[in-house]
């Protein structure tokens, strides 16, 4: 009787696996294409995410309360939203994704405590954990959910009890489709009551709803008290507060309730540029008619005919090198080689796709090809005698409301710095930590570069960055006397004030480890006297830097276009430029350093390779004129051996 | 693939160089063949690194132009190893491209041999040329390979078959010591342009990557070529 119990035990466990096994690798209906190119229409119900967390009721226009759809609920009817919550755009907190090439951090900003570091979920050398400095997932989302198209960090479940009382108010910050995907103009990701202002008021159950044409939303969950269900929701007490409401435009549902949505497949570059937009303060003029795009884009592609993803969204990024790390199938033919030239072992020919031209290169020797990324000349702006400040949508928060516009504005990112490139990480963990693999090229690409200003912890000679609450404590109150510019530029910072507030924060038992300022590449600290001392070449005081691939420059305007001194002459920006060290620091604001430090290359030698081209010319006149002297030669006694042979000849005739 | 073939045929010329010298001494009557112990007893190698040391000085009876086509061979000789050592050296040891400053010294030392090769050339053609009396053997060692009929016809009867062995080996020295003289000269022209017209914006990279695989073999025949010139000079020297 036991043995027959237990026969059927295991039979229900295994029928009940593969039932949950069939279930995750079950297709919906928009997770294949049936083939056809033409748009799909999207007329839906919308579904809300219950209290349980679960698949609402259908939204009625006259549901009370009327909740915003959920993505998860919505679009998942169709479309897997795990298998998308799987992709580039929304997997940085899952620890199994390799990092791959370095990639633009999140900048942790605040002046007050002259700090700015990068951040990242990703495991990525040089960036930190925001949980390092003290940031929950819901507070890194508040600070940067405003240029992420949600899902990550937004839906990471919050362990805090106080936080999940608070998620439940607000909801997580699902992936909002329309971010991309919406076809409509009326997609609203930065004005007044747009996504970003939506993630900024802690609405994120609502942000998404808010950033289609579809709805409106008002008030804000931040500060509706704990007490307050937005399932069943209560006029709070305090009558300033507006709790945060939906209002779905008229006439949006049918007679069905069914509610038109203009999706399209292909994205537009609008819509990409809200978070991947670039501007360098190249010349005083910055206004977006002044400066060009992208040539890719100006010959008609978009940023996703070559930046491509089937439902896993596991889009490709484009940098050579990409298949190591990714399993998306066209990684591979998706770089610049990818089209311009081509695989040249495939077989059938792929060089020339969406008909890229395939380059010449006239007069460049190859060496250039294995020493240089595409980007090296093509990418990015002109090079200069000193490098440019840039700013980037998520660093600045361009396209959002109240953005400041001063060149000076933090972060400082400086660009181009023609660096060699770190690699590609595979990062599998172990023991909770990274263990890096990294695959690297050794090629110099143009980057984008962040002197990282922060207060942290020195021990065993590794830093780690100190809770910016207890640095706020500490340390601002030394630095909260200074005052700190309109441009939103760095107060100006001096030694007594880095003293003062390393001794501040000495005295604080949570800091372990000696306190250090970490600042334009130096490490600051106090030695047993108490006096400042500095550090330089420490690693944690390096910049981050990661590759500029966009805007893509045309042939006529790369580097090399007119000649060889472009790069190879003895002032050339490429090897020579100035790179800024920015520090919050007055009295080091000056500091540069030279371009070629940051390509491993000893800069003697570049000078004096640099120098050699200024005799190129001759080398090349006295060559020819000892191949013309050569020939003369030759011919000549050619000529008269021949002369030779012909007598010989005619005496045996 | 070319470094492999590069470092077996360096290490084929320098062994048959090694073969020949030990089989046909320069000098036979001062060092007879048989007496290979005396031949290569430390004194007698000492004195060879002498004498061949003092090959490289200038002696007095030579004329103001003599001094000169010498002291340009020598030049020719240093930027000749210079070039050898900074081309070959990154290829065939560490296998690498050439780089760094093996490159610029390969630069600088570059346009003076081609200098020195253009002016010897032009000093030492005449010198070179093939006269009457080199054509039987030529001819021999063309009927050897191939067209003996055609060649039956061209026979000029000056009397290779008068020559004893040893004159026949000496004069096969001398002639070749022209036939590579001439294709150093030769040679120099597609060792030379391949990488000059490299550097004009005329070839794209495929043309590039040709150019630059064409100044590489052509360097290798070159170097060997060379290598076995400057034996027959040294040879001829001794005597």
């Amino acid at each position: 009787m036991k043995k027959g119990l237990k026969v059927i035990g295991v039979l229900l466990y295994l029928s009940a696996a593969f039932s949950v096994t069939a279930q995750a690798g079950e297709k919906l209906l928009g997770d294949v294409s049936d083939g056809s190119r033409a748009a799909s229409h999207h007329l839906i119900y919308l579904y809300p995410e219950n209290q349980d967390g679960k698949k609402g009721s259908k939204i009625a226009p006259d549901a009370k309360p009327l909740l915003p759809f959920s993505t998860r609920w919505t679009c998942g009817e169709c479309h897997s939203y795990n298998t998308i919550s799987s992709g580039w755009h929304f997997n940085a907190v899952d620890a199994n994704v390799p990092p791959g090439r370095p990639a633009q951090p999140w900048i942790y900003v605040d002046p007050t405590i002259a700090t700015q570091i990068p951040l990242f979920y990703r495991p990525l050398p040089g960036t930190y954990k925001p949980e390092q400095i003290g940031l929950t997932s819901r507070r890194f989302t508040k600070l940067f959910g405003r240029h992420m198209p949600g899902g990550g960090a937004g839906e990471l479940a919050s362990k805090e009890p106080e936080q999940v009382v608070r998620e439940y108010i607000s909801g997580k910050l699902e992936i909002n489709c329309m971010t991309c995907h919406n076809g409509n103009p009326g997609q609203d990701q930065g004005s007044v009551d747009g996504y970003a202002v939506q993630v900024v008021r802690e609405n994120f159950r609502w942000a998404a709803a808010a950033s289609t044409e579809l709805a409106a939303v008002r008030g804000s969950a931040e500060f509706m008290p704990d007490t307050y269900d937005p399932f069943m929701p209560e006029p709070p007490e305090n009558k300033r507060l507006v709790p945060p409401t939906i209002t779905y435009k008229e006439n949006i549902f049918e007679e069905d309730n069914k509610v038109f949505f203009d999706i399209v497949r292909k994205v537009p570059a609008e819509r990409c540029y809200f978070c991947h937009s670039n501007l360098y303060l190249v010349e005083k003029e910055t206004e977006k008619w002044s400066t060009d795009e992208d040539v890719h884009l100006m010959a008609g592609l978009t940023c996703v005919d070559c930046h491509r993803n089937g439902i896993g969204h596991n889009i490709t990024r484009g940098y050579e090198g990409e298949p190591n790390v990714s399993t998306n199938p066209l990684a591979a033919i998706s770089s610049c080689e990818g089209c311009h030239l081509g695989e040249k072992s495939s077989a059938g020919p792929e060089a020339g796709r969406l008909g890229a031209p395939v380059p010449k290169h006239p007069g460049i020797p190859p060496v250039h090809f294995e020493k240089l990324s595409c980007t090296a000349c093509h990418s990015g702006p002109w090079p200069a005698k000193n490098t440019y400040l840039a700013k980037t949508s998520r660093a600045h928060r361009l396209g959002t409301i109240n953005v400041n516009k001063s060149p000076d504005a933090l972060p400082h990112i400086v660009a181009p710095v023609f660096a060699r490139q770190r690699g590609i990480y595979k990062a599998p963990y172990y023991l909770g930590r990274p263990v890096y693999t990294v695959i690297t090229d050794g090629k110099i690409a143009p980057h984008k570069l962040l002197w990282p200003a922060f207060w942290g912890a020195l021990k065993d000679n590794d830093v780690k960055p100190v809770d910016l609450e207890l640095v706020k404590q500490s340390a601002g109150k030394i630095l909260a006397k200074e005052k700190l510019p309109l441009s939103g530029d760095w107060p100006k910072l001096t030694t007594e004030h880095i003293t003062g507030a390393l001794k501040a924060l000495a005295s604080e038992k949570s800091v372990e480890g000696k306190p250090v300022y970490i600042a334009g590449g130096k490490l600051y600290f106090l030695d047993e006297t108490g006096k400042l001392n500095q550090e330089e070449n420490h690693p944690a005081a390096q910049p981050y830097m990661w590759p500029i691939a966009h805007d893509v420059r045309p042939a006529a305007q790369s580097l090399g276009a007119r000649g060889c001194g472009d790069c190879h002459s003895t002032d050339a920006p490429f090897f020579f430029g100035s790179v800024a060290v920015d520090t919050p620091i007055a009295a080091e604001r000056q500091a540069v350093k030279e371009m070629v430090g940051f390509q491993d290359i000893d800069a003697f030698y570049a000078w004096a390779f640099a120098f050699t081209f200024v005799f190129r010319p001759w080398l090349k006149v006295i060559a020819l004129g000892c191949c013309a002297l050569i020939a003369v030669v030759l011919l000549l006694y050619a000529l008269k051996a021949l002369a030779s042979v012909v007598k010989v000849l005619a005496e045996r005739d | 693939m070319f470094r492999e073939i590069a470092i077996t045929a360096f290490i084929i010329t320098l062994v048959v160089l090694a073969v020949h010298c030990i089989a046909f001494p320069a000098n036979k009557k001062r060092c007879p063949f048989g007496d290979a112990l005396r031949r290569w007893s430390p004194v007698s190698i000492f004195r060879k690194i002498i004498h061949l040391f003092t090959l490289l000085l200038l002696e007095q009876k030579l004329s103001l132009l003599g001094v000169f086509k010498k002291l340009l061979f020598l030049l020719a000789l240093l930027c000749f190893i210079v070039l050898a050592i900074t081309g070959f050296y990154p290829l065939l040891v560490m296998d690498k491209h050439i780089y760094g400053y093996f490159v610029m010294v390969h630069a600088t030392f570059a346009p003076i041999f081609a200098i020195c090769v253009a002016i010897l050339a032009i000093l030492w053609a005449r010198n070179h040329r093939f006269n009457r009396g080199d054509w039987p053997l030529l001819q021999r060692i063309i009927e050897r390979v191939t067209l003996r009929k055609w060649f039956d016809r061209l026979t000029i009867p000056s009397g290779v078959e008068g020559l004893s062995a040893e004159e026949a080996a000496e004069k096969s020295v001398s002639i070749a010591q022209k036939i590579t003289f001439w294709l150093i000269i030769f040679l120099s022209l597609p060792l030379i342009l391949s990488i000059v017209s490299s550097m004009f914006p005329f070839f794209g990279t495929y043309w590039q990557e040709f150019l630059l695989a064409a100044h590489r073999w052509t360097a290798l025949v070159f170097a060997i070529i060379a290598v076995i010139h400057l034996y027959l000079v040294i040879r001829t020297q001794l005597k």
